[in-house]
């Protein structure tokens, strides 16, 4: 057995599926790239895949980590050439590297999200824009209301928030970063951030056009941050 | 090209049914090819991706260089609404192009209540609906699919439709366009029409004069011109082992219906079902050898990384070899954790132990299809099982570990009495006894699922006069007072969407304006009961001073014209009414692939033979 860890993208080809359709397009690069992936065993067996953050329908990333276990290690750089050639549009490996077998789970590791979210705003208001991001930021407590199928449900959002969240004029569009802490009890997305930013901060932007992108994935303490994959 | 907003995109259901770039899918220059060719389904995303006919011409189409052929299916409304909204017209997923900049759009006619969804989908793409509309700059709208066998209602729209297999014909079909267009369209779109009808294969209705008689029947259609022929007679592949399959298939991102390799044994059935309309417009019987499976299906692997493989046909456990190609592709595809699954099982006790070999999961049961509730109507459409049969099967699969059963039927046959709509039930609790005992306990789950029968163009009931709508409402009211055990699940059709497709189905070219209208009042999608508007349609034949019961419910005689006469799957007028008189007289007629010939006319009237390799004589 071997665990192989990867570095990979979702660009903008694919941008509109969901994780699961994610998933299952690097599965079958992986049979199409004839390497030796470990299954389940069982009535059902699945390919043994793990990711370490789901990303949402209509965000793109820059740094999304997975591992895969194959039955037997492979040449790496061989093996990625294979991967590389079979893998759809918008799914690039950044980088690779086998990692120690017991080790935890990435979902398990990883405890925070970047993003970019790039939006239009309303001509001539740039200086509203960045009035509103201040009031979120200077905000003690920010209470959303996440719509599920399930029903309705407040989350207080700022407890995700690992830093203020930074705004840059990018033409007649905003650039804002932020940084999102996942916690074993759950998380908050960029675009709820976004809604909560327009309904309660009167952000004046174009929230339906907003453009999000994942820039990164972490291990994170206190001082430092770390890839997945740098460990 | 359309760009497409993100605003758009971030509001409508399931966006990458709009967004391309899947895996295979094969992007051109266009200013580096001679043809375009936009291949439709009338249909969303995953019913459309799921359409092995136009996977097939697809790799075909774009096998060729100076061809670029991509693909279009039925935005779903959200997406419908936002692309009117907004300016959007249809576009292709390739290279987003404007469906209107084509030189050729074809559509896949499936299914007759997908006809809305051309006309609603030509609209979009801004491509005037009737083909008096278009002349030769705009793209040639052909039709293919079984539905082109009774093509007279969608006549007015289309320009040409393809009869029967489109493997070759779709070749020489862009060799006489891509001629056309090198000599500068000469004489225009009817130069084009009329050479495109001295295709062996092609229809092209506006070369018709259609006259009827004075109490509605047809008195005859007989061509306007020398190039068409009087009688179009459809293409069939003689050997389907020398012809392209779809090895390259687009992968999809999303989960559609059939999301698997789908490898096609073989083309045709002759068991002769009365009812069926695929065993007459697919005969004869052609196999792929188990050498050829074994090459496409590995090639199928390789180019899709698929985990899942079905063999598909229109009865796959026919195939002659099917234990030893099953054995070869466990064997082959062992190590990557390939399953292999059959899509339908025969109703008896091989299929259960193929089924057992395959490990088919369990949770989701088998699947079978006695058709009729009692052998006397099981004689009459010839479905050739016996009680036995089915107990036996049952039984078998029961003893295997299955406890799960799914039971298809039909109401409305030919002489069907309550009695043998009440056989549906005997037969349900017939089921649950046999797991009891076989297994000493109880708990069996038995689903009833039970159609509308529709009498199809081309089949020996095609002078049935339906049931009307009330009853069937009326049968499905006396079964479901039958079904009371909670170990039943009974699931029937809408009746009124059954009468609809049948008007359809036998209709002929006024049909045309009832279309047209219904589809300006919001008809489309209307083989999904959530958008099916039964009234809307009832309004349409009103308005155009049309009766739907002539063409659905009504009893023709013998000697009546059908308007679908001057299309032929091969099959002769005489064979089906022949095959009707048996049907009355409950007699059977024996399988032509390993018995006798019945003389249904397929073989001399196109030449071709049947193969089947389990028929070595």
């Amino acid at each position: 057995m071997a665990r192989l860890r990867l570095e990979i993208t979702k660009g903008e080809e694919i941008r509109y599926i969901s994780h699961l359709d994610y998933a299952s397009a690097i599965e079958r690069a992986i049979i199409r790239a004839k390497l030796p992936a470990a299954y389940s065993e069982g009535f059902n067996p699945h390919m043994k895949l793990s990711f370490a953050s789901a990303l949402a329908v209509g965000v793109t990333s820059q740094g999304e980590y997975m591992d895969i276990e194959f039955k037997e290690e492979v040449d790496l750089s061989q093996g990625v050439n294979r991967l590389v050639t079979t893998l759809p549009l918008g799914i690039m490996v950044k980088s690779a590297k086998y990692m120690p077998e017991k080790i935890p789970a990435l979902m398990a590791i990883v405890n925070l999200a970047t993003y970019d979210v790039l939006v239009p705003f309303r001509a001539g208001e740039f200086v509203a824009v960045g009035e509103s991001i201040r009031r979120f930021n200077e905000a003690q407590q920010v209470l959303h209301t996440r719509e599920t199928p399930k029903g309705r449900k407040e989350i207080e959002v700022k407890q995700y928030m690992a830093k203020p969240i930074s705004v840059t004029q990018q033409d007649n569009q905003v650039l804002l970063a932020m940084d999102i802490k996942i916690t074993p009890t759950g998380s908050i997305k960029p675009g709820e951030i976004l809604a909560a930013l327009v309904i309660l901060f009167d952000l004046n932007v174009d929230k339906d056009k907003a453009l999000i992108n994942r820039t990164g994935l972490y291990v994170a303490d206190n001082k430092t941050r770390v890839k997945p994959i740098e460990l | 090209m359309i760009t497409l907003d993100p605003a758009i995109l971030n509001r409508v259901i399931k966006p990458a049914r709009y967004t391309g770039n899947e895996w295979n899918s094969v992007k051109k220059d266009h200013s580096t090819v001679s043809v375009t060719f936009a291949l439709a389904l009338p249909d969303v995303y995953e019913v459309g991706m799921s359409n092995l006919g136009l996977k097939i011409l697809y790799q075909i189409l774009n096998n060729r260089t100076d061809t670029a052929a991509e693909r279009v299916y039925t935005p779903w409304v959200d997406m419908e609404a936002e692309m009117r909204a907004h300016n959007i017209p249809l576009y292709t997923l390739e290279s987003l192009t404007p469906v209107a900049e084509f030189d050729i759009v074809g559509f896949s006619l499936q299914y007759e209540m997908s006809y809305s969804n051309v006309l609603n989908m030509l609209d979009l793409a801004g491509i005037p609906l009737l083909t008096a509309q278009r002349d030769e700059n705009e793209p040639l709208i052909v039709g293919g699919g079984p539905c082109t066998f009774n093509a007279e209602p969608v006549a007015d729209f289309f320009d040409c439709f393809i009869l029967g297999e489109g493997e070759e014909i779709i070749e020489d079909m862009v060799e006489v366009v891509l001629a056309w267009k090198k000599a500068e369209k000469v004489d225009g779109k009817l130069g084009l029409l009329k050479k495109l009808a001295q295709i062996e294969g092609m229809y092209v209705p506006s070369l018709y004069d259609v006259t009827y008689n004075a109490d509605g029947t047809m008195a005859q259609v007989v061509p306007n011109c020398t190039e068409a022929s009087p009688v179009v007679t459809k293409r069939v592949v003689k050997d389907l082992n020398t012809v392209e399959y779809a090895t390259r298939p687009v992968v999809p991102y999303l989960d559609i219906v059939h999301n698997r390799i789908m490898l096609e044994l073989f083309r045709g059935c002759t068991r002769g079902c009365r009812f069926c309309q695929a065993g007459v417009l697919y005969r004869p019987v052609r196999e792929r050898t188990p050498e050829t499976l074994l090459r496409i299906a590995n090639e199928l692997v390789d180019s899709t990384g698929y985990s899942e493989m079905s063999l598909t046909s229109l009865s796959s456990a026919d195939y002659s070899c099917l234990p030893e190609v099953v054995q070869l592709l466990i064997n082959e595809f062992k190590e990557q954790s390939v399953s292999i699954s059959l899509p339908s099982l025969r109703i008896d006790s091989f299929s259960i132990e193929l089924a057992q070999k395959l490990q088919q999961v369990r949770k989701s049961g088998l699947t079978f299809a006695p058709e009729a509730g009692s052998q006397r109507l099981r004689d009459v459409i010839n479905k050739g099982v016996t009680e036995q049969n089915l107990e036996d099967a049952v039984g078998a699969a029961f003893g295997a570990g299955w406890s799960t059963v799914k039971l298809y039927f039909m109401m409305g046959l030919p002489t069907e009495t309550d009695e043998d709509v009440l056989g549906i039930a005997k037969l349900a609790y017939r089921v649950l006894d046999i797991y009891k005992q076989v297994t000493g306990r109880r708990g069996a789950k038995v689903t009833i699922s039970v159609a509308c029968f529709v009498p199809k163009p081309h089949t020996p009931f095609q002078w049935f006069g339906q049931d009307m709508a009330v009853e069937f409402e009326r049968k499905q009211r006396l079964l479901k007072a039958e079904l009371r055990d909670r170990n039943i699940t009974f699931n029937w059709h809408d009746a009124r969407t059954s009468f609809l497709e049948g008007a359809f189905a036998r209709g002929d070219r006024r049909l045309g304006k009832v279309l047209l209208a219904a589809w300006s009042h919001g008809a489309r999608f209307d083989g999904w009961s959530e958008h099916f508007k039964y009234n809307v349609w009832m309004e349409a034949f009103k308005g155009s001073e049309i009766d739907p019961h002539f063409y659905a419910t009504r009893e023709r005689t013998m000697n009546e014209v059908m308007p679908w006469d001057h299309l032929s799957s091969g099959a002769t007028k005489e064979f089906l009414a022949k095959e009707y008189g048996q049907a009355i007289g409950e007699v059977l007629t024996s399988d032509c692939r390993r018995d006798q010939c019945n003389d249904c006319g397929v073989c001399p009237e196109l030449d071709v033979k049947v193969i089947d390799w389990g028929n070595k004589a």
